[in-house]
């Protein structure tokens, strides 16, 4: 006896072993089909005696095995059905011959057999014979079953006869020796008449016979005599013998106490569906045992000695410990190995249904260490795959997991020629609840790691080696996914470094995707997104460029105030307690245009990460997303990166997360599986598309920034009076139509008083292109001129004024010039001592902002800004340091004497009406004198009394001395022109 | 010789002596989880509270015996040392488990500690290599 059968529990012991076999070719699955058939008669209540018989039925028992049968009968093949196909007559004697010779196999224990012949017809099969039963095919032969219970009836009046036979051999003259297959040859020459030997004839018969009464179901009746057997066996010292009673003992009272079978769902006793409904009710304990009394009182006339039935019975705890005390009895006999291991296993089931974890893992833990001899690779992978379910039973998963996990190894063990990789691969994924893992990574973002971190490392590597030499690179590259994603807390850089190679060397042949891989046997492997490598630590959606922002237009009344509340202020406020990531953000991206998002990446590898096709994951609105590539070094710090994409229609759109390929995984990752990520929202309104401008300017542009918000800034250096062209090129470089535009410009930031327009522009000359086509182009020219007062300059001009008067300085003259180049190049880097005093520069700034929309979105109310700033450099030019007047020759005319100066350094030329020019070196001064008519000042518009009320004395004075110099200017003309610029346009305009 | 300790049922230390074939006594102290719970869910229906912290020898196998000890707040402490070390008596070891203990709410009470992180105290490492050149 070599082969354990793993599956016995202690219920097994009260069945009557049949078997099934095909004799000749019988197809396989019909021979199953049969088989199930047969095998659902599992009980069978007997007519006249209301007792159940059970049937064990195998397709496959070991002669060798049956040898055992005298020492435990369950262990004796006692029916055998043959099931086999005949189809031509002539063939049947040769069937038959068959049949006869395998029930030679068995026929020491044989108590009865039946042949089923599918197949064939004719006189033969007319025939009424109580051994063989004839179907047509296998589809008709509805009969089975009722065929299976006669035969098991007839087992039944065998196996009773049997039982009353040797129950009533009291006689006690010539009891035989039962023994088993080991032990014959121990007794050859022993003396037979001794009291020892009889004595332990007498003993192993009474256990033979408790195992005749269980079979026969005599509960009661087994009890006693398993009794009497352990007392008469004990005296003799017949230890392997003791343990087989004891266990007898047990079984039936397993049987007792647990009807209900402590096999587990799989092999429980259901009532068959071909058995009366009342079949299973009888089955319980208070009628068993009034069943019991009945029958034995009915048909047995021995086993007399009523003691007390339930006394006979072990109680609970006592099954354990006799079961103890059988497996070490067991335990002294080499030989028996199999019996002992078949014992503990019993035992855990007992246990496992009492709940007592401990002990059951102590009667594992023996059942461990049962030497079996030499086991074939097979028989140890089933006993290592038993002992995992065992511990499973009890509640030890770890245990059980690590078994599993040996049985596995074992499958692929370096001995075996044909190492089992799927079966290893199948038992290796039955080991994961154990380690408490999953192959969800999900379970594995939130909180501190789950489970034995070192352990499940190991078996992760094992499930990608075997599920590489499965030929399943996919399932290599999923396992090795998970277990870069989920352990790379624990492992090491030189770890990493490994098993990353090894994942970029499996991608190469089967690239990871984001599909769920699903096995053969149903198990879905879900995907494995890369979310540590990078890891993401913040997203933001950015706005778009200032100039290309889209402003809404305010016409309706209180838009802004859209909120429900009519207050102002209420501190009860309408919290939006939803998630912070779908708070919609309050700027808008604009549909066709490039938007951006920002996320904060660091990479944990110790060497360099490429992170290819990196993208966004949106939904809501159709999205164009344009894939960067990057590469993160080693250990980085937070590292910016900026996804873009294109908005492809109107709508809010959400930014789910963002997809990435690493080593040849792509993964997709959601932001709400991230933890730790800090994200201000992700919902963005997407309005339709509006045109884009682009502007260039015929000045040079300026790093001057006035405001941060300008989209570019042009910067020119004038001296004060002078005029400037500036051409300003619009051109449509978006999709869609300009439909509108607007200007209007606005000095910012200064203190100085600028006399006359600073900027001015004519529009309807651009206006008229409008609408402007995608791609066409209109320029416009605005005016720069510069005014301003520089005689606040006291050190200038206390240097300068000879008799104290001051002039209050006014904008004299402007000549319209074209600069060249900036002025600053054309200033002498070491100007002479005193000169550069008087260079003070002033700075005027404005900005032009143009306001243009179209297209759909100028439907939806939308308009974009483009804006120019405007940095002028302002120096002085000319200055009137004195001025006097002398009488003229007519009275209506006067001299008017100018002290000019230059604190250029350049030569100038001032001229003004019907008067020659006058050069001026630089930083020279210069009396001039004009004769103009005399005015009077009066004559000036006074300001009507209206206005005059409003505004404060100040202003009047300012607009009065506004309009005195206007006067003055038009009557003098006084122009003035740098000789030494070589494009002298040095028009003189009239002022 | 070999000490972890641990809640929750994920390591927060670990320590063998040799370091050789670590793996295997993870294995080992990961499998004998099965019976420290076993014998706290016993315990804890019957007495509540008043539990003994010190769980016993939690089974013994062909070259190693384990030894387990479970707090109040569930963790975990396991030994497992050579069977043929035969100095270590019951007492022994119980006063291993007293004094890793201790040494185990000293690194609790460190504010700069974050409960649930591996154990990284030079003071613990102390008095675990302390223990593991006593016994041998």
């Amino acid at each position: 006896m070599s082969v354990p059968d793993y599956l016995q529990c202690a219920e097994d012991h009260q069945t009557v072993l049949v078997v099934v076999q095909p004799v000749g070719i019988v197809p396989e699955d019909q021979f199953f089909k049969i088989y199930k058939r047969i095998a659902s008669v599992s009980q069978v209540s007997i007519r006249d005696s209301q007792r159940l018989l059970y049937i064990r039925y195998r397709h496959h028992y070991l002669p060798e095995n049956n040898e055992w049968g005298d020492f435990q009968t369950h262990r004796k093949v006692v029916g055998l059905i043959s099931i086999t196909t005949c189809g031509p007559a002539k063939e049947w004697p040769q069937t038959a011959e068959r049949f006869h010779g395998q029930k030679e196999v068995y026929s020491s224990t044989l108590y009865d057999s039946r042949l089923l012949v599918f197949g064939l017809q004719g006189e033969i099969a007319e025939q009424q014979r109580t051994d063989v039963a004839f179907y047509p095919s296998f589809e008709d032969c509805s009969d089975v079953e009722k065929r299976v219970e006669d035969f098991v009836e007839s087992i039944f009046i065998v196996l009773e006869s049997k039982r009353l036979d040797r129950a009533t051999d009291k006689s006690g003259d010539k009891i035989p020796l039962l023994c088993v297959p080991f032990e014959k040859k121990d007794f050859v020459g022993l003396d037979t008449d001794s009291r020892h030997y009889k004595k332990r004839c007498q003993g192993r018969m009474r256990k033979h016979v408790g195992d005749l009464c269980l079979q026969a179901g005599m509960l009661q009746d087994a009890l006693v005599h398993y009794h009497m057997a352990v007392e008469l066996l004990r005296g003799v010292n017949d230890f392997l013998w003791l343990g087989a009673a004891l266990e007898g003992l047990c079984s039936a009272s397993v049987i007792f106490h647990y009807p209900g079978g402590t096999a587990g769902k799989t092999a429980g006793r259901k009532p068959s569906i071909s058995q009366p409904a009342d079949a299973g009710k009888r089955h319980r304990p208070g009628e068993h045992m009034i069943l019991g009394a009945l029958t034995a009182n009915g048909i047995s006339a021995d086993t007399s000695t009523e003691i007390g039935r339930a006394k006979n019975c072990l109680s609970p705890e006592d099954i354990i410990e006799k079961y103890k005390e059988a497996i070490s009895y067991y335990g002294k006999y080499k030989n028996a190995g199999v019996i002992e291991l078949e014992a503990c296993v019993k035992a855990v089931r007992v246990l496992a249904i009492q709940k007592r974890a401990r002990e059951a893992s102590e009667f594992l833990q023996n059942a461990v260490y049962i030497n079996l001899g030499q086991l074939s690779e097979e028989e140890k992978i089933q006993r290592y795959s038993i002992l995992s379910e065992l511990y499973e039973l009890i509640g030890f998963h770890r245990k059980s997991a690590f078994f599993k996990r040996v049985a596995a190894m074992q499958c692929v063990a370096p001995t075996i020629p044909e190492p089992g990789w799927r079966a290893c691969y199948k038992l290796l994924l039955e080991t994961l609840p154990g380690y408490s893992l999953s192959l969800d990574p999900k379970d594995f973002s939130k909180g501190t790691h789950r489970g034995w971190a070192a352990v499940q490392m190991r078996l992760l590597h094992e499930l990608v080696y075997a599920s590489r030499r499965m030929g399943n690179p996919g399932l290599s590259v999923r396992h090795l996914s998970f277990l870069l994603q989920t352990m790379l807390d624990f492992l090491s850089d030189q770890e990493k470094k490994e098993v990353t190679q090894s994942l970029e060397n499996y991608t190469s042949k089967c690239p990871g995707g984001m599909e769920v891989i699903t096995l053969p046997d149903g198990l879905k492997l879900p995907p494995v997104p890369f979310t540590k490598l990078p890891i993401v630590r913040s997203v933001k959606l950015l706005n778009l460029p200032v100039s290309l922002r889209p402003h809404k237009v305010k016409g309706l009344l209180g838009q802004n105030m859209s909120t429900a509340s009519p207050f102002i202020y209420s501190p009860i406020i309408m919290h939006n307690r939803g998630e912070e990531r779908c708070k919609k953000i309050d700027f808008q991206w604009v549909q066709g245009d490039v938007c951006e998002v920002q996320l904060m990446v660091y990479n944990p590898m110790p060497y360099e990460l490429r992170v290819e096709n990196m993208g966004l994951l949106t939904s809501g609105v159709e999205f164009e997303s344009l894939p960067a590539a990057l590469s993160l070094p080693a250990e980085s710090g937070l590292y910016p990166v900026t996804l873009v994409g294109v908005p492809r229609t109107a709508g809010n759109i959400t930014v789910n997360g963002y997809h990435t390929s690493v080593f040849g995984v792509t993964s997709d990752c959601l932001l709400e599986g991230l933890a730790g990520v800090k994200s201000s929202g992700c919902l963005v309104e997407v309005i339709p598309s509006l045109p884009r401008l682009q502007l260039s300017t015929s000045l040079p542009r300026s790093e001057h920034h006035l405001m941060k918000e300008l989209s570019s800034t042009v910067s020119v250096q004038l001296f004060n009076g002078e005029t400037q062209q500036l051409t300003i090129t619009l051109e449509n470089i978006g999709s869609e139509q300009i439909e509108t535009l607007e200007l209007t410009s606005k000095i910012v930031n200064t203190k100085e008083k600028v006399f006359g327009e600073f900027l001015s522009w004519e529009l309807e000359e651009a206006s008229s292109h409008l609408p402007l086509k995608p791609g066409q182009a209109v320029t416009l020219a605005v005016s720069i001129k510069v005014k301003l007062d520089f005689s606040g300059q006291e050190s200038l001009l206390q240097d300068l004024n000879d008799d104290g008067i001051s002039v209050t300085g006014l904008p004299i003259s402007s000549p319209l010039r074209q600069v060249l180049k900036p002025r600053s190049e054309t200033k002498p880097v070491s100007s002479e001592s005193g000169k550069a005093e008087y260079s003070h520069v002033k700075t005027l700034e404005a900005v032009l902002n143009f306001k243009y929309s179209g297209g759909p979105g100028k439907v939806e109310g939308y308009y974009r800004e483009l804006s120019l700033g405007v940095h002028v450099d302002v120096e002085p030019s000319v200055f009137f340091t004195r001025v006097s007047t002398l009488p003229a020759t007519s009275t209506r005319q006067c001299h008017l004497l100018l002290d000019i100066f230059n604190p250029t350094e350049h030569e100038l030329t001032v001229s003004a009406k019907n008067n020659q020019d006058l050069v001026l070196h630089a930083s020279e001064c210069q009396r001039m004198a004009i004769q103009v008519d005399k005015f009077d000042f009066e004559s000036l518009p006074q300001p009507d009394q209206e206005t005059a009320r409003f505004t404060n004395p100040k202003q009047l004075e300012e607009e009065r001395q506004h309009a005195q110099g206007c006067q003055i200017n038009s009557k003098l003309g006084i122009c003035w022109s740098i000789i030494s610029f070589q494009c002298a346009c040095c028009s003189v305009t009239m002022k | 010789m070999n000490y972890t300790s641990r809640a929750n049922n994920y390591p927060l230390y670990i320590r063998s002596v040799p370091t050789q074939n670590e793996l295997k006594f993870h294995y080992t102290v990961h499998t004998s989880l099965d019976v420290v719970e076993e014998k706290i869910s016993a315990v804890g229906k019957s007495l509540g509270d008043q539990r003994e912290l010190y769980l016993g020898l939690l089974y013994p196998t062909e070259d190693y015996k384990v030894y387990g000890y479970v707090t109040n707040s569930k963790v975990k402490f396991v030994i497992v040392v050579d069977s043929s070390n035969t100095s270590l008596r019951d007492n022994e070891i119980r006063s291993m488990f007293r004094k890793l203990h201790n040494s185990f709410t000293d690194v609790m009470c460190n504010p700069f500690h974050n409960p649930g992180d591996q154990i990284q105290s030079k003071a613990f490492d102390g008095i675990v290599s302390g223990m593991m050149v006593q016994t041998g």
